[in-house]
């Protein structure tokens, strides 16, 4: 075996400390600002291990993943703004809808595969997004977004002084994905999604239906993503229509790839890592040390797409496993010059 | 004055170690037949020769190396190629299908060639080649290694799952061509072999066994031995 | 019905936009398999480079600076496409996944490299003096322009099928989409009619390029967003690959999206996605779409 044998221990007691770091004295995580990152991170670590079922586990390269994200974070503002239902009955509703939404979406689209699949998911998610960004049917508020009401919920998840509950159940939630998607992984049908991933026609060969069982993959990964958007709608405080481009499906695609498709955790890390480093390198890119570099060089540095987007290409082309194919590779040969 | 020579050819696809040194000769002006058993690495070999699979080894046509040229290069260099499923390209008219592999346009005796060699593949030049029966689309097939001037024709079982009477008339077409031209033939039907080779190599388990006169195809116990088939004398 | 006439025109003027999108994806898509997400950069920067070369090479603004613009712009955006195929996607032969996710990578880098060059903002397009009249047909008026885009688009239909139908290298590219090894082995070099179909994607989405920057008043790194997304769905309900479907399904939703918009501004948008979703229930492989074997 490849895992390190106190991996699985020290997970535990990282996770134990970063449920306590709050209250243990005066540390890095016990002030609101870089809660509220971590929250923002830890939820695009669970989204991407979402994804990651979908693509590095089932195969599926769908480009409509953020569709779902943002059908569950509208769908409960919604609710809870206009008095539909009561904040914990709209959350419930929100998914369940976003669920429904996903086999029907699921169903026409998986009636294709492959790179047509792709397509035809990115058409119907750029199609949500224009619906939201346009204001069609007066909900949505256009590019503005909708704010959530802060009186419609409990008090403890408004205010700089509760981030830290935000933190804790964006981290639940992360926690609580993960072992979803492991339970679902280590599953007889994970064992069908991955031989779907490896070798559609021996699936179908052994009589079980490809397509129920790609539909049942992608179904779960919406629903996931459905409830973390509905969480993101609450450490954001609003639902706004940049959740539901491209390119947060593609900032989702980058995470997995850059973090290792095969892998659950290479998953997670690349989603946090880049949520981080996603707000850290525009503050980077502002800093003084770029003014001496001539501007056909520092304008292009000081874009973040363009050092992710090279890496991306990289990883893509020539490390195909990305961050945790590469610790494998790595383990690999310390453990066979043992 | 050997055509082609090819000197202990390798070929490893994934794991598996297909061609285990193969060397062999074929003289100019003359048709060799490479014979044996299924799976043995007959359609491999020519695969091989034109660049199709990665191989080690040496392949020489006319004293010129051919080792690691891409395919189209090789087949430049003056080897025609029939595959073993035709390939035929099924949504170009037959018209199309020649035209396409035609790299001397103003070559027109060899065209009118073919075109006699041919004579039903001239009222059928607009239909599309994937609508035609069996047998016409291997006329197309060879017709399309044909047109050009080559200096050796690569023929990988021509006779294939074709009933017995185009059998036959694909038979007489090569036994046209082999008077004017060199010929690698892998062919299962052992009377066409008789009737058009002049050397046989015989393939095992990706290595040649046995190379010489077809006169041995006359004994029956040998080619059962050989062969795996019953043959000799009917 | 003069209001009729005018939103139909306007329509097929949009859906011609459309198409010169949607002709590049379906021509390297159908032919060649790669889902390309770079694309819209190719559209960018043949835009750019008409950009260029009308505000800095020629300065005046007439009807042949115009024409100039469009083909410097798609001359320049076909030899970026033809770059991208031969360093990029050739190292990735028939890993159509991959391609496809190496397009996503090259669409950030080229956004980002011209974002960094000229920032965000939109530049102005000089265009021709009569870009601005109307034509009237009975009492409408119609925007001279949209008759630019439906004559343009025409154009590259018509000269695609008669490139495909009629010459050497359209009918080795047919060949090579059926079996590319059998090609070669006719001593066809069939890389470069694949680099050809490369090119001239790019150069039809160069030439997108300059008249979408046209329409919208101006050139910038983020132009190609919408086109884009609207070429997709374009080329899904044509039917994937199918240039002529394109072209068909291009002036469906051109049309469709105006009349719509008209009746409630944004209903556009939502009909589009209705019709996607219809044709891929009912007819999954698209308008005229061939069913794969």
């Amino acid at each position: 075996m490849l895992r390190w044998k106190y991996s699985r221990p020290l997970l535990g007691v990282l996770i134990i400390l970063l449920f306590a770091a709050p209250f243990l004295g005066n540390n890095p995580l016990s002030h609101p600002g870089l809660q509220q990152t971590m929250a923002v991170a830890f939820l695009y670590g669970a989204l991407a291990l979402t994804y990651d079922l979908l693509f590095g586990f089932t195969g599926l390269l769908s480009f409509g993943h953020a569709l779902f994200f943002a059908s569950g974070m509208y769908l409960a503002v919604l609710f809870i703004n206009h008095d539909v239902l009561v904040w914990w009955l709209a959350v419930i509703a929100a998914v369940a809808l976003s669920t429904v939404l996903a086999i029907i979406i699921g169903s026409a689209s998986l009636r294709t595969g492959g790179i047509t699949f792709a397509m035809v998911t990115l058409a119907f998610a750029e199609a949500g997004h224009v619906v939201i960004s346009r204001d069609f049917g007066g909900f949505t508020n256009g590019e503005n977004g909708v704010a959530l009401n802060a009186d419609k919920v409990p008090s403890i998840f408004i205010g700089v002084f509760n981030t830290k509950y935000l933190f804790w159940i964006s981290l639940a939630t992360l926690v609580v994905v993960y072992f979803i998607t492991w339970w679902i992984t280590e599953s007889s049908a994970g064992r069908v999604f991955a031989a779907l991933r490896d070798n559609e026609t021996r699936v179908a060969v052994l009589g079980l239906k490809p397509t129920r069982f790609k539909l049942l993959s992608f179904v779960i990964a919406a629903a996931m993503a459905s409830f973390i958007g509905v969480v993101m709608l609450m450490v954001s405080g609003s639902a706004a229509p940049r959740f539901a481009s491209a390119d947060v499906t593609i900032a989702l695609l980058l995470m997995v790839i850059l973090g290792g498709a095969v892998t659950r955790w290479g998953a997670v890390i690349g989603g946090i890592v880049y949520s981080v480093a996603s707000t850290r390198l525009q503050d980077l890119s502002q800093t003084t040390a770029l003014h001496s570099v001539p501007k056909i060089i520092s304008g292009p540095l000081s874009e973040p797409a363009f050092t992710l987007g090279l890496l991306f290409i990289f990883v893509v082309m020539f490390a195909p496993g990305g961050f945790s194919g590469a610790y494998y590779a790595l383990r690999l040969r310390v453990i066979s010059k043992k | 004055m050997n055509t082609l020579s090819v000197k202990d050819l390798h070929v490893k696809i994934n794991e598996s170690h297909i061609l285990q040194g193969v060397t062999f000769e074929v003289p100019a002006h003359s048709v060799t037949a490479l014979l044996g058993r299924n799976g043995v690495g007959k359609s491999t070999t020519l695969k091989a020769i034109l660049g199709l699979y990665p191989s080690e080894g040496s392949i020489e046509l006319n004293g010129q190396s051919l080792s690691g040229k891409l395919t189209y290069k090789i087949a430049q260099a003056g080897i025609a190629y029939v595959p073993e499923d035709r390939e035929i390209f099924a949504s170009l008219t037959v018209r199309e299908n020649l035209l396409l592999a035609t790299r001397n346009e103003s070559d027109l005796q060899r065209q009118q060639m073919v075109n006699e060699l041919f004579p039903e593949l001239v009222s059928r030049s607009a239909q599309r080649a994937g609508t035609l029966s069996g047998g016409q689309q291997q006329m197309v097939a060879i017709a399309r290694a044909l047109v050009n001037k080559n200096e050796i024709l690569l023929i990988d079982e021509p006779t294939k799952g074709l009933a017995p009477k185009l059998v036959t008339e694909v038979a007489d077409a090569l036994g046209r061509v082999a008077g004017e031209t060199t010929m690698l033939l892998v062919e299962q039907n052992l009377p066409l072999v008789k009737r058009i080779a002049q050397h046989i190599i015989v393939m095992d388990q990706g290595r040649i066994v046995f190379q010489g006169s077809p006169e041995f195809l006359h004994d029956g116990e040998w080619v059962h031995t050989m062969l795996g088939v019953s043959g000799g004398h009917k | 019905m003069d209001t009729f006439m005018l939103i139909g025109i306007t329509g097929i003027g949009l859906g011609a936009l459309y198409f010169l999108v949607a002709s590049g994806l379906s021509l390297i898509y159908g032919l060649m398999g790669v889902l390309n997400f770079a694309h819209g950069s190719f559209l960018t920067v043949g835009a750019f480079v008409g950009l260029w070369f009308s505000t800095q090479v020629v300065h005046v603004s007439n009807t042949w600076t115009f024409i100039a613009a469009m083909i410097v712009g798609g001359l320049a955006s076909g030899l970026f496409a033809l770059i991208v195929e031969r360093v990029v996607i050739t190292r990735l032969y028939e890993r159509h996944i991959d391609q496809a996710l190496v397009t996503v990578g090259i669409s950030l880098v080229v956004g980002a490299v011209l974002a960094g060059w000229f920032g965000n903002d939109l530049r102005l397009l000089p265009t021709p003096p009569w870009f601005i009249n109307t034509v009237s047909i009975g009492s409408a008026h119609i925007p001279v322009d949209r008759f630019l885009y439906i004559a343009v688009a025409l154009i590259l239909l018509i000269a695609n099928t008669a490139l495909l139908r009629y010459s050497r290298i359209g009918l080795v590219i047919r060949a090579g989409v059926e079996n590319r090894q059998m090609v070669a082995a006719l001593g066809i070099n069939v890389r470069l009619a694949f680099s050809a179909v490369f090119f001239l994607g790019g150069f039809a989405a160069g030439i997108g390029g300059v008249l979408v920057s046209a329409y919208s008043n101006g050139v910038s790194p983020l132009i190609a967003g919408t086109y884009l997304i609207y070429g997709f769905i374009v080329v899904v309900i044509g039917g994937m690959g199918s240039v002529p479907g394109s072209f068909l399904a291009a002036m469906v939703i051109g049309v469709i999206k105006q009349y719509a918009n008209y009746y409630s501004p944004g209903l556009g948008d939502f009909v589009v996605v209705f019709l996607l979703a219809g044709v891929l229930l009912l007819r999954p492989q698209g308008l005229l779409g061939k069913v794969k074997p």
